[in-house]
């Protein structure tokens, strides 16, 4: 597929990458590792004038442990994170969750920043213009209802970052730098719940760093998915747990992860429980390559799973 | 719009040449220096037909622009041979019958080459799951990776 006409600018520091974004009046977008905005520019999902190329920012490739805090740049590639000793021997769900995205070859390009703030997805969305346009604009589209659940005002599309729900267990927080200056938010807060802007992040502004308690956990990552490699989460549960108390994210369906906490991981009634409240709140539609019902269903069952393994086997 | 210059070292070769600011390598390559080993499948960085090696790291050209290999090291396919010598792979490709209708066969390659630098001895698991980067229409997985794990030991 034939990429639409844009500039190209690479920019040396952050400071020079806001600069170039506020000369562009809003028609610029920020490139990473590119493995999720190509895509989205060849099928003119995203119509930038101009790209902004952040892979140049050495200052965002770092990853440092102190003060309490392991603080990533979001350059840093999901591979590197992967290989990184602490997170494999201290976070197994953030682990786990790298090991679990795409595949290898993405990793070794795709960022941590891009991962999380890939754009929420739908079967009937990320396709072609032209497919699109046969079809009809969706809500996401600027539409004025839903293609998959016909008359609905609400969208449905899916917010498939493995490496999120991960980290929203972990506590984790986000370092934001924009025409407005610095700001640093809980990671939870990033979601606003609007398909059309699913990020709380204003215009111009770079995902620049992402900071996590550097405490041992326990944790795990489950997925389901139909194909052991590439394919995003149908459904994916993240737990991290310190002492028995535990928490719970679900992703993959709907437009934000959702979390849960767990007083006490080693009751079982308490663990049925909150998987049945997981999957009784999760909203799938037809709009995944298997159905609803097996997906809600699934929620509750890896809810189970996760937790028992994070508190049984995770380290 | 604008052409950029770009320059870089492809197959031990420096270029330097013009390309459009949205232009992927992968039609650099195929196009502007007519190394059509690297193919178009999905298009959409899912298959990794179109997969070549950037400075080490296996990359999907694909989803590249060209003006991100601007200083960049690339190796194809067609760099592999060596003095007229196939490389390990491509000769254990051949010899396993790891290739079916071919389409896939390149990127293939290039993805198990920058296993094998990266992990002079994977295991079978880390092959396999290396290797699980790319679709083979033909479903030849199981002779392609006998055919990577007869390269490794010859590397």
């Amino acid at each position: 597929m034939v990429l639409p006409k844009f500039e190209y600018k690479k920019a040396r520091d952050v400071a020079d990458a806001i600069a170039l974004y506020k000369g562009q009046k809003g028609k610029a977008v920020y490139l990473a590792g590119g493995t999720d905005l190509i895509p989205l520019i060849k099928q003119r999902l995203s119509t930038p004038s101009v790209v902004i190329d952040l892979k140049g920012i050495e200052e965002l490739k770092s990853i440092t442990n102190k003060d309490g805090w392991l603080e990533i740049g979001a350059n840093v590639t999901l591979f590197e994170l992967k290989i990184y000793p602490w997170i494999r021997d201290n976070l197994p769900a953030f682990y786990e969750s790298l090991e679990a995205t795409a595949c290898e070859t993405l990793q070794l390009r795709g960022t941590i920043g891009g991962n999380i703030l890939q754009d929420t997805r739908c079967l009937k969305h990320n396709q072609s213009l032209e497919w699109r346009t046969s079809r009809g604009f969706c809500l996401k589209s600027n539409g004025k209802e839903c293609n998959v659940v016909k008359g609905s005002k609400v969208c449905f599309a899916n917010y498939c970052s493995d490496n999120a729900p991960a980290l929203v267990t972990l506590g984790a927080e986000l370092k934001l730098e924009g025409p407005k200056g610095e700001r640093v938010i809980e990671l939870t807060t990033l979601f606003t719940g609007d398909s059309l802007k699913p990020f709380s992040i204003d215009a111009g502004e770079i995902l620049t760093y992402i900071r996590i308690p550097a405490k041992k956990t326990k944790g795990a990552y489950e997925k389901l998915r139909v194909r052991e490699s590439m394919d995003y989460p149908l459904v994916g549960v993240a737990v991290s747990s310190v002492g028995v108390a535990a928490k719970i994210c679900v992703g993959g369906v709907g437009l934000q992860p959702r979390l849960y906490e767990l007083e006490d991981a080693g009751i079982e009634t308490a663990i049925r429980e909150i998987a049945d409240k997981a999957s009784s709140d999760a909203k799938p539609v037809a709009n995944a390559v298997v159905s609803p019902a097996y997906r809600k269903k699934m929620v509750g069952v890896l809810v189970k799973r996760a937790v028992k393994r994070a508190i049984g086997e995770g380290k | 719009m604008k052409m950029t210059r770009v320059s870089f070292e492809i197959n031990n070769e420096k270029v330097s040449l013009d390309v459009r600011p949205y232009e992927t390598l992968l039609e650099t390559l195929r196009e502007r220096l007519m190394l059509t080993g690297a193919k178009e499948a999905c298009g959409m960085g899912s298959c990794g037909a179109c997969t070549v090696v950037m400075n080490g790291i296996p990359v999907r050209s694909c989803l590249v622009l060209a003006p991100e290999a601007d200083g960049a090291v690339i190796t194809t396919v067609e760099g592999l041979r060596q003095d007229g010598k196939l490389h390990p792979l491509q000769q254990a490709f051949m010899e396993k019958g790891a290739v079916q209708c071919g389409f896939c066969t390149s990127g293939m390659i290039m993805t198990a080459k920058a296993l094998l630098e990266r992990n002079k001895k994977p295991t079978k698991k880390e092959i396999i799951k290396t290797m699980s980067s790319n679709i083979c229409r033909c479903t030849g997985y199981k002779k392609i990776i006998e055919a990577v794990e007869e390269a490794a030991k010859k590397i």
